[in-house]
């Protein structure tokens, strides 16, 4: 008898029916064809006869086709293209890749968006950071050719980092003699002005520039126009101002007729004569002025402080930016510069005896004194965003692998087909790299949400830098999507891609993962536990260290303490008007119930600038910028005991120390070892400078920190607000209660006593000392969010190969206990494997946080590269996680019904 | 005309219908009484009348079960639905409609 059902199967073949629809039909149609046969046979017909006869049933198998329903035909896509050896053309592959990718996304949705989320997390990180990194390092400056730009200043042979300004004379000279720049123009440091409106007075951030200052920079008006060099003719300067783009925004709500607009600066009418372009804020890296006003008017709005800015070369007044002439290097330009320098101070010893003049890329003094610490935080944060991302990397990789277990077969049999490897690897990579394009777009929203973030915690004052998803950064995004899709990619795919044909085609459906298989995922596994103990055990660091930082004596007492800038000079007061107000203020002030004590002193805490050429009698004179560079800082009587610094040796200032009396001043134990080590301070003398006369040194203060937070220790000096006065004081207040409560009765008693004058700068100890560590604290936050990004990343990542590695199990959980293996057998069985990678990857973790640690040292306070607190601590929550994510597929595995499990296997 | 496939087409439901009027019957029986009963002249290939069958069974007309007889391997016997039996009404009628305009139309009836 004829196999029909054998028959019929290999003619319907061709049709592509479902299995089921394949199934049912061969068996009708070959019960139908034997019964045929039978009574073909039994009719009389010969054995050949009827078989001949029978199989000319199926004659027409394509009226088969054409009767058959769609639902019961395969898809006409094949799910996996067979064979694919010869490939047509580059964009046939890769379109038929694509869709293949875009199949196994829609096919296994679950899968495409924890990983398309998993990187878009470390993508995003990453985008961010480079967007900062962008924004502040990277091209900070919108103007035409910044890498021509240079910075122009003066050192100190003691501290030849240290970048100082340059005398206005000085300047002019540098300007007028150097052949190496086509532009070179200055910009004093930012000066608070007072705005005076009708309704009350406000402060308004101003850098007073040369008139090349536009022009040299390549800048022009957003509106309006800029002024040039017209600017600095001698006479009487035009009053006129350029407005930030983000003031003008900001505070002036972008009004049209801005331009023209007159404001009454320090009893000044300045007319505004444009806007600068949108985002430009000078060369500065984080906060520009309100406003830029030209040099020329700097006597005039601010008489007392700048009687002598145009004449005095000891004067330290404008920084240099210079656009360097095309051919010409740094190099050569620091040489003629300082050739300069060197002919200046010999025609002006006095005042310019030992200075040098450097000439450095404009990056260096984008951020001040902290331009080096900016870009090496800028580093360092790159690099945790890009740990981020390799652990980002490990999960998807893991993912793939354990899913590439159930494709091994499709692969072999493609394999044996014909399909070569390099075709198999494309197309894996293919479809990882579409993966990382997806999680990419996720990264860049979360980029978007994340400077949106950032920019809404910075005051609304218009001045700060914007951030800028500009085309660099969606570059960078592209880019970091592919290189990411390619490094998740290329592992899973060379393994399976590597499948011996015929060992996967037997053993695929049935054994589960390769040892190699597991080889990779577990080294990957430890290696992201490693990361992210990296990253927590450097958060931790610098949590404690933050910690650490708070617990330092400053020196002074910062809690209830508030501290309020006035400036009455700024308000028209003349010399007696302004003492007048000062002692009429602390009076009024230390009437208020809750107040203990109130006192004047020219500085800030931890805002005070050293200043160079303190002279110490008997000493050979210094020049202005060697190490004699000493904070010098006018105070009140009662200075001393409302801002808690303790006088060691020696007097407070008292009211015998008048103008007329003897010039004295206080210096602080500093200074005091420095110029008289193992001798008494009292009783010698100083010179400051900017001063004739010596002055008698009557007491001998503690060292505080007065630039700051955990400063190394600096040289101070203090002098009797009686014998200096000055037009500029800050109020200091120690209150009974909370110093926040007694900001408005103290506002309220300054503004009795001088109406016109401007209050600003109102910060609490607590405050001040919440801004000197802002750096610091925004470094930990960052941190802390990144580290614990890897862990939870890491933690997925556990939990994802515990559980597939149990469901891999089954089998061999349900035999061992219906041997008798209990519950706890089982789950200990499994925690134990996962947290001994865990454990490895903690020690690969720790060495690798010895060494991070030791690069990190100088953002560090007061801990070591092992603190044992960082460490214990890291390691018990990321073990605290790990053990979670390692117990919950154990307990599944406990779950397994024996026999359920062996009869599956 | 007998073997005319467009003739076939359309009162091929018909005559599968008719068939399962009375009983379910399989695949086979069908074909083999419509083949006796039109004296040999009416052939289903295989080809043709199980997708013929398929479409009736998804228009919800006939519905087939695999039964198992002892001693037999099983067979899928095919029954009439009370929608089928409804469907075979409206062909039977529009049959007799369709064969009594011919018939008009030709002058058979009278000649």
């Amino acid at each position: 008898m004829v196999d029909w059902r054998q028959v019929v199967r290999t003619r319907l073949a061709d049709l592509r029916l479902t299995p089921s629809t394949e199934s049912e039909l061969t068996e009708e149609l070959a019960q139908h064809l034997e019964d045929l046969e039978r009574d073909l046979q039994s009719g009389g017909a010969t054995r050949a006869e009827a078989y001949r006869e029978t199989l000319s049933e199926l004659d027409d198998i394509y009226e088969l086709r054409a009767g058959v329903d769609r639902s019961q035909c395969m898809t006409k896509h094949e799910a996996v293209p067979v064979g694919d050896a010869t490939s047509r053309s580059f964009f046939d592959d890769l379109q038929r890749d694509l869709r293949y990718a875009g199949r196994s996304m829609r096919t296994n949705p679950v899968f495409a968006l924890i990983v398309v989320a998993t990187l878009g997390l470390g993508i995003g990180a990453n985008t961010t950071v480079f967007t900062l990194l962008n924004t502040l390092i990277l091209s900070p400056m919108p103007v035409s050719a910044p890498s021509e730009l240079v910075a122009v200043a003066s050192t100190g042979t003691a501290q030849p980092n240290t970048l100082m300004p340059l005398s206005y004379p000085n300047f002019t000279d540098y300007q007028n003699q150097n052949s190496v720049f086509s532009g070179l123009a200055g910009y004093a440091r930012m000066r608070a002005l007072t705005w005076q409106t009708r309704a009350a007075s406000q402060p308004l951030l101003t850098e007073f520039v040369t008139g090349n200052y536009f022009p040299t920079l390549g800048v022009g008006a957003a509106t309006g126009r800029t002024f040039g060099p017209e600017a600095d003719a001698p006479g009487d300067p035009q009053a006129v101002a350029v407005m930030n783009y983000g003031t003008w925004q900001a505070r002036f709500g972008g009004a049209a007729d801005v331009v023209g607009q007159q404001l009454h600066l320090n009893n000044v009418v300045v007319t505004v004569i444009g806007v600068a372009p949108q985002g430009f804020i000078g060369v500065n890296g984080l906060v520009g002025p309100d406003l830029w006003l030209p040099f020329a008017m700097v006597e005039r709005l601010l008489p007392s402080e700048m009687r002598t800015a145009a004449s005095d070369r000891s004067k330290p007044l404008l920084q240099g930016v210079g656009r360097i002439k095309a051919g010409v290097t740094i190099a050569q330009a620091r040489a003629n510069v300082s050739a300069l320098a060197a002919t200046l101070a010999r025609e002006y010893p006095d005042a310019n005896e030992g200075e040098t003049v450097t000439v450095r890329p404009i990056a260096d003094v984008l951020f001040g004194g902290g331009s080096k610490m900016v870009r090496f935080a800028g580093v360092v944060l790159a690099m945790v965003a890009g740990v981020v991302l390799l652990i980002a990397c490990s999960n998807v990789a893991n993912l793939l692998l354990a899913r590439s277990a159930a494709r091994q077969q499709e692969m072999a049999v493609r394999v044996a087909l014909g399909a070569s490897r390099a075709r198999l690897v494309r197309q894996l990579l293919t479809e990882s790299v579409c993966l990382g394009l997806l999680g990419g777009s996720v990264g860049l929203l979360l980029a978007y949400f994340g400077m949106q973030l950032l920019a809404g915690s910075l005051p609304a004052t218009g001045t700060f830098t914007t951030s800028r998803l500009d085309g660099t950064v969606l570059l960078f995004a592209l880019l970091i999507s592919v290189a990411t899709g390619f490094v998740f990619g290329t592992i899973p795919a060379l393994s399976v891609s590597r499948a011996g044909v015929s060992g996967a085609l037997k053993e695929a459906r049935t054994a589960g993962r390769s040892a190699r298989k597991v080889t990779v995922a577990n080294s990957l596994l430890v290696g992201q536990v490693a990361l992210s103990f990296l990253l927590l055990v450097t958060a931790a660091l610098f949590l404690r260290s933050i910690q650490q930082a708070y617990d330092i004596d400053p020196g002074f007492k910062a809690d209830h303490l508030v501290v309020f800038i006035t400036n009455p000079g700024q308000a028209g007061y003349e010399d007696p008007q302004t003492m007048a107000f000062y002692q009429d203020v602390a009076e009024r002030v230390a009437r208020l119930p809750e107040v203990e004590s109130a006192a004047w002193a020219s500085n800030m805490p931890l805002f005070a600038r050293p200043v160079g050429g303190l002279q110490v009698e008997g000493r050979p004179r210094q020049s202005p910028t060697d190490s004699s560079i000493t904070i010098v800082n006018t105070v009140s009587r009662g200075y001393f005991q409302t801002s808690g610094v303790v006088i060691e040796k020696g007097r407070e200032f008292a009211e015998l120390d008048r103008p007329t009396s003897l010039p004295v001043a206080i210096v602080n134990e500093k200074l005091a070892q420095d110029y008289w080590p193992g001798d008494d301070a009292l009783g010698k003398r100083v010179r400051v400078p900017g001063e004739q006369e010596m002055r008698e040194i009557i007491g001998v203060a503690r060292t505080a920190n007065y630039s700051a937070w955990g400063e190394p220790p600096q040289r101070c000096v203090y002098l009797p607000l009686e014998q200096n006065h000055l037009p500029a004081m800050t109020l200091y207040v120690r209150t009974k209660g909370d110093p926040a409560q007694m900001v408005s009765a103290v506002e309220r008693a300054i503004s009795a006593a001088g109406p016109q004058v401007l209050v600003s700068g109102i910060r609490t100890g607590q405050q001040v000392i919440d801004g000197s560590l802002f750096q610091a604290r925004i470094g930990v936050a960052l941190l802390s969010v990144f580290g614990l990004l890897a862990l939870g990343l890491a933690s997925i990542g556990l939990y994802g190969i515990l559980a597939y590695t149990v469901s891999q199990r089954q089998r061999e959980i349900g035999l061992r206990m219906a041997l008798g293996a209990s519950h706890p057998n089982v789950l200990r069985m499994i925690v134990k494997e996962g947290m001994s990678l865990v454990a490895i990857g903690v020690v690969i973790g720790f060495a690798a946080a010895l060494l991070a640690g030791r690069l990190l040292s100088r953002m560090l306070y007061g801990v070591g590269a092992a603190d044992p607190v960082s460490v214990a601590g890291a390691a018990l929550v990321l073990g605290g996680v790990a053990l979670l994510a390692c117990y919950l597929p154990a307990r599944w595995a406990t779950r397994v019904d024996p026999l359920v499990a062996l009869r599956q296997g | 005309m007998a073997q005319d496939p467009e003739w076939k087409k359309g009162s091929a439901e018909l005559l599968v219908l008719s068939l399962l009027e009375d009983q379910p019957r399989h695949g086979y029986d069908i074909s083999k009484l419509i083949h006796i009963r039109s004296g040999g002249a009416l052939r289903f290939h295989v080809t043709s009348l199980y997708p013929l069958l398929h479409r009736l069974e998804k228009n919800g007309w006939i519905v087939g079960r695999w039964v198992e007889k002892a001693e037999q391997r099983r067979r899928r016997y095919y029954s009439l639905t009370p929608r089928g039996r409804e469907a075979l009404r409206a062909k039977q009628q529009s049959w007799k409609d369709f064969v009594a305009l011919i018939n008009r139309v030709t002058g058979l009836e009278h000649g």
